[in-house]
């Protein structure tokens, strides 16, 4: 089963993300904050992360950065996860080696898988 | 205590609250913010501390029982800083934010300081109004740069460079450098663990210096100044050399003024903007924060 690291401190925006990619058939792990992500990247060995950019221990950014070193996830699809204004997301998320971004809250359901998947399809 | 501005409004001093309750509620503010920067108790803790965030002055806003908003109070001679003040998303506009800024420039009125600091984030319109409201004035345009850690090599400028221990880097701070934003003020710098700096003399003499934090994965805090020399090729050549010695370091630095001359070389080194805030001031700075010719 393809398993998707959610890494994102507030409740509501994991409840969610998680019911969507459940019902989609996806296996979910989930992480509130930078250091348990990472740990659960490492342990878990995710085939996609959705990445929050402001978490509460260090930002997501910082945590990309860090996840990029690891040989295993060079070519793993890190996904932010964010509310920044477009330009902005495209602009961090590409400096910070992240495969792309998706906005936050997540507004139309068929958007938000069919950006997954095609993140996944990318892979 | 405080006064109370709106007597639906009960203003608590967050002294009453432990780090972890005035963690949630700073957490619960900033939820829907473009830039929600989230803290954990550790990092709220440390941000009491660095930046001199007087709990007894700053307060917490509580509405039929229930906790509506959070604004913290910085205290410096001579000068106040509004800081980390926000309100829970379904509370806006119901005028929870106005009545604790309003408290907190009582505060500093009870504390005999006339002098008040703020940053807004750039298009937070609703609260850059409050402040105009207020009595604020805008003084400039503030800068949050990142650098991503590199694994290209970054090859140091030809200089000869010195290493500045914590005593030495915190000396040239402390020096005649003006009306710098809170974060920026030598008392921040004092404050936070694991400074240290860089002297560099190039081969033409220009020469300058720069002061930073290093953290376990970040490099933040910087200060820096030419004091000799182009500022762009100065601080190109000292950013060199610290992204030569740390290249596996992510790299943050927040209210650099946009006019800033040594901008052109953060840029060169591949640093981007992540956004802005508006520097905001009430009053007028006192005589020794202004920087002598």
């Amino acid at each position: 089963m393809t398993k998707i690291l959610i890494v994102e401190d507030v409740p509501d925006n994991v409840e969610l993300a998680r019911k969507i990619l459940i019902s989609r058939g996806y296996e979910v792990v989930h992480a509130a904050n930078a250091e348990t992500g990472y740990q659960l990247a490492m342990e878990t060995r995710p085939d996609l992360i959705l990445l929050d950019l402001g978490l509460p221990d260090y930002d997501g950014l910082t945590l990309a950065g860090q996840l990029r070193e690891v040989s295993a996830f060079e070519n793993l699809p890190i996904i932010a996860f964010t509310a920044w204004p477009v330009e902005t997301a495209k602009h961090m998320a590409e400096s910070y080696g992240c495969n792309g971004f998706i906005g936050k809250p997540i507004v139309r359901v068929q958007d938000f898988i069919a950006q997954i998947d095609s993140f996944l399809q990318k892979k | 205590m405080p006064s109370l501005s709106n007597v639906a409004i009960k203003l608590i001093p967050a002294s009453q609250f432990t780090i972890d309750e005035l963690t949630a509620i700073y957490n619960q503010t900033r939820v829907d913010y473009l830039v929600p920067m989230p803290m954990n108790a550790t990092r709220l803790a440390e941000y009491v501390q660095a930046y001199d965030i007087d709990l007894h002055h700053s307060l917490v806003a509580s509405e039929d029982g229930e906790l509506r908003g959070v604004a913290m109070l910085g205290v410096r001679a001579e000068r106040t800083w509004v800081t980390r003040l926000g309100v829970i998303p379904s509370t806006r506009r119901g005028g929870v934010g106005e009545a604790l800024t309003r408290s907190l420039l009582e505060q500093s009125q009870i504390l005999g300081i006339d002098f008040t600091m703020l940053e807004v984030i750039k298009n937070n319109a609703p609260a850059h109004e409050l402040f105009r409201k207020l009595g604020f004035y805008e003084v400039g345009e503030l800068l949050i740069l990142r650098r991503s850690p590199s694994k290209q090599q970054v090859e140091p400028v030809i200089a000869d460079a010195r290493r500045l221990e914590r005593y030495e880097a915190l000396d040239l701070v402390g020096y005649n450098r003006g009306t710098q934003p809170w974060t920026n003020q030598s008392e921040s710098m004092s404050h936070a663990e694991d400074i240290s700096g860089l002297y560099l003399t190039l081969s033409d003499g220009s020469r300058g210096w720069l002061v930073y934090r290093r953290q376990k994965f970040t490099l933040t805090h910087f200060i820096y100044k030419t004091e000799e020399g182009n500022p762009a090729e100065m601080a190109y050549a000292f950013l060199s050399h610290l992204h030569h010695q740390y290249p596996r370091l992510d790299t943050q630095i927040e209210n650099i003024q946009v006019n800033d001359p040594h901008l052109a070389g953060f840029y060169k080194m591949g640093y981007v903007e992540s956004f802005r805030r508006i520097e905001m001031w009430r009053g007028i700075p006192p005589e020794t924060l202004i920087a002598r010719k």
